[in-house]
């Protein structure tokens, strides 16, 4: 696998 | 610096999600692969500068791409108190 920038995605509650 | 993960932040795998995500108290960070790798190396003993260059090494890539983008990861996670840079 290639280096690339690190990513880091916050999940977010979908809790009419 | 050496960076630790706080007390309650921990890696996990997401079987559901089927990704690797930082968790801490009532927050969960889905990960990459990249961000996966640098964190499973965050032990508290290891300074910045030995992480970025173990990483360096193991994807082939040179170190002065490697070391700002561990940096910039890591006082980002900083900054929302899920990474402690004085380990």
């Amino acid at each position: 696998m290639r280096w690339s920038k690190p990513k880091a995605v916050e999940v977010r509650c979908g809790m009419t | 610096m050496i960076p630790v993960l706080p007390r309650g932040v921990r890696l996990h795998w997401d079987g559901v999600r089927a990704t690797h995500v930082l968790l801490a108290p009532e927050r969960t960070l889905m990960l990459d692969e990249i961000g996966h790798a640098i964190l499973s190396r965050v032990d508290g003993v290891t300074p910045l500068s030995a992480l970025a260059a173990g990483l360096a090494a193991d994807f082939d890539a040179p170190i002065a791409e490697v070391e700002p983008d561990v940096a910039d990861f890591l006082l980002g996670l900083a900054k929302e108190r899920l990474v402690d840079l004085n380990g």
